[in-house]
Order: C-alpha cells, then sequence, then structure tokens
C-alpha cells in the first residue's frame, strides 16, 4: 500500500469523528487528530480500534501514545504492516 | 495548577460506544476494568474515572509539556465516587468528582487542601489563551492566573484557584 492510498483509508476512518469540516478538507500529514479535526478524546480511542480492525494491525500501548496527528499515524501503520 | 473535564452524559451516550471491543483495554488498566465491572452503573463509572484522567492530564501536560495519547499511564486511585487520586509517572493530583443525571464533572489539583481553593468562572471573566492553553489576568496584581475549561455537549466549566500562591 502506498502513502496516498493509506492517507486515503485513514481519511475514511477519521471522518464520522471529526468535528471539524474545514480542517479535515485541508488534511495534511501535519493535521493534528484533538486540535485540528476537533476529536473528542474519547472518540479517539474508536479511530485507533478502527484502524486496528481496517489494517489488520494491533497498536500496542507504546505506539498508541504517540497517536496524536495524522503522521504520527501513518508511521504506526506503515511499521506494523510491515512486521506482518 | 488546575484541570478539569466534563462529560454530557447524554452526548457520551451517542458518540461512545464504550462496550465496543477493546474500548476499555485501551483506556483503562485491569484494576480500573474491575472497577466499572462491579461497579452499580458501570457506565458512570466509565465517565467517572474517564473525566478524572482527562483533568490529571491537563495539569501534567501544562507541567511536562509531554503532549502523548496516555490513557493508561494516568492510572485513578478510585477512593469514593467523589474524591480519588490520579497518578502518572510518579506525579499525583487530587480529584474532586461531581456527578448528576445529566453530567459528571471532575477537577483535579496538585494539593488535596487546594481543593477547598476552586472557584468557578463565568461567561464575565476574561480567558485568554496561549497555544490552546488558557489563563485569565488578574485585575488587581496583573499575575496571571492558570485556568482550566472544559465543554461537552450542553456543558461548560471553568475552574481556577482562588489563592496566587497555589496557582503555581
Ligand atoms: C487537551 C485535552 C485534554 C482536551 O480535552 P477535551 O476533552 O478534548 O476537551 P475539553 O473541552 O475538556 O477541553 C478543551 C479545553 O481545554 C483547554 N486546553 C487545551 N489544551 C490544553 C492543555 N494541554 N492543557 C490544559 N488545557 C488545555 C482549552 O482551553 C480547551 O478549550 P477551548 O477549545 O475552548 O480553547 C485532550 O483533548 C487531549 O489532548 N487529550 C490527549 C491526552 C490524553 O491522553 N487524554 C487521555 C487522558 S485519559
Amino acid at each position: 500500500m502506498n502513502k496516498e492510498q493509506t492517507i486515503e483509508q485513514l481519511k475514511t476512518i477519521v471522518k464520522p469523528y471529526i468535528q471539524n469540516q474545514e480542517a479535515f478538507d485541508v488534511l495534511t500529514e501535519d493535521t493534528d487528530f484533538i486540535n485540528d479535526l476537533k476529536i473528542n478524546s474519547a472518540n479517539l480511542v474508536d479511530v485507533i480500534l478502527d484502524i486496528e480492525e481496517k489494517f489488520d494491525i494491533i497498536i500496542d500501548n507504546v505506539s498508541m501514545e504517540r497517536m496524536v496527528n495524522v503522521k504520527s499515524a501513518m508511521d504506526i501503520i506503515e511499521t506494523k504492516l510491515s512486521e506482518k | 495548577m488546575i484541570g478539569n473535564d466534563i462529560v454530557d452524559l447524554v452526548l457520551a451516550k451517542k458518540e461512545s460506544n464504550w462496550r465496543r471491543k477493546g474500548f476499555l483495554n485501551k483506556i483503562f488498566t485491569p484494576k480500573e476494568q474491575l472497577l466499572i465491572s462491579n461497579g452499580v452503573n458501570p457506565e458512570v463509572m466509565v465517565w467517572n474515572l474517564w473525566s478524572r484522567k482527562e483533568a490529571a492530564y491537563k495539569i501534567y501536560n501544562r507541567e511536562t509539556k509531554i503532549r502523548a495519547y496516555i490513557p493508561l499511564q494516568l492510572e485513578c486511585y478510585y477512593g469514593n465516587e467523589n474524591f480519588g487520586t490520579v497518578s502518572c509517572n510518579g506525579n499525583m493530583y487530587f480529584t474532586q468528582t461531581v456527578i448528576t443525571d445529566e453530567f459528571i464533572h471532575s477537577i483535579a489539583v496538585l494539593k488535596k487542601e487546594y481543593l477547598n481553593a476552586i472557584k468557578t468562572l463565568d461567561y464575565n471573566d476574561k480567558i485568554s489563551k496561549t497555544n490552546g492553553i488558557p489563563f485569565i489576568i488578574d485585575e488587581r496584581t496583573k499575575n496571571i492566573k492558570p485556568v482550566s475549561i472544559s465543554h461537552h455537549g450542553r456543558f461548560w466549566e471553568g475552574v481556577t484557584l482562588f489563592n496566587q500562591s497555589i496557582n503555581k
């Protein structure tokens, strides 16, 4: 899977939880889940669980700590996929 | 320093399915999960513990500047429905929680006695922000007073501490 595909899938995952459509429309790697997309922090768990399901990976607790923006989410997904 | 977090229970029910597989494991320690499963009202316990963690995180983040999603590192010692502590990497925070049918509101402070010095803000208080972190300027002394604000659904709560010396 290339970067564009990963980011597209990630967008589909976060879409139901975002509360700032404008930030979502211009989403880049630097977009922050909480500060920019205004995803509430309890829903961040859902984002993490959805990523696990969709990519069939397990996000361990240490990785989860970094899951605050698109860039780290992409890093984590790529790393976990490569370990499969 | 102070932190707070409010949960609108009606909105929480709509936004979050805490019974979802894996959900509790990602944010609550085994001990906390026991409190939830043994509680008379598991849902209230979920948001009680969650709001304590979020309130404590706001202090932790301000003091350490560490930004991370660390629900499992913020460990609640329950105490009782209304009072407990949260520890995080060697730091300890005292929490006070108000529970109603409509919302749960937790406040975290650094020392137990500060729980007696909480001042609730209202819409007239002029709140400023640096990097998203809120404070007010004391009109008399011109000192910067840290405040914590939280909003969810129908509710907004802002809090600060009365005494300047304990605002550090
Ligand atoms: C910062 C954070 C605690 C905000 O919580 P929230 O439930 O999304 O939103 P709340 O309404 O309770 O709080 C938002 C207010 O907190 C204030 N705030 C923002 N960042 C803050 C910080 N780092 N420290 C203290 N207060 C902060 C702001 O004033 C904001 O209000 P505003 O949007 O009107 O400016 C949270 O989103 C976050 O970053 N969480 C990740 C950290 C974590 O691990 N959380 C899980 C702990 S269990």
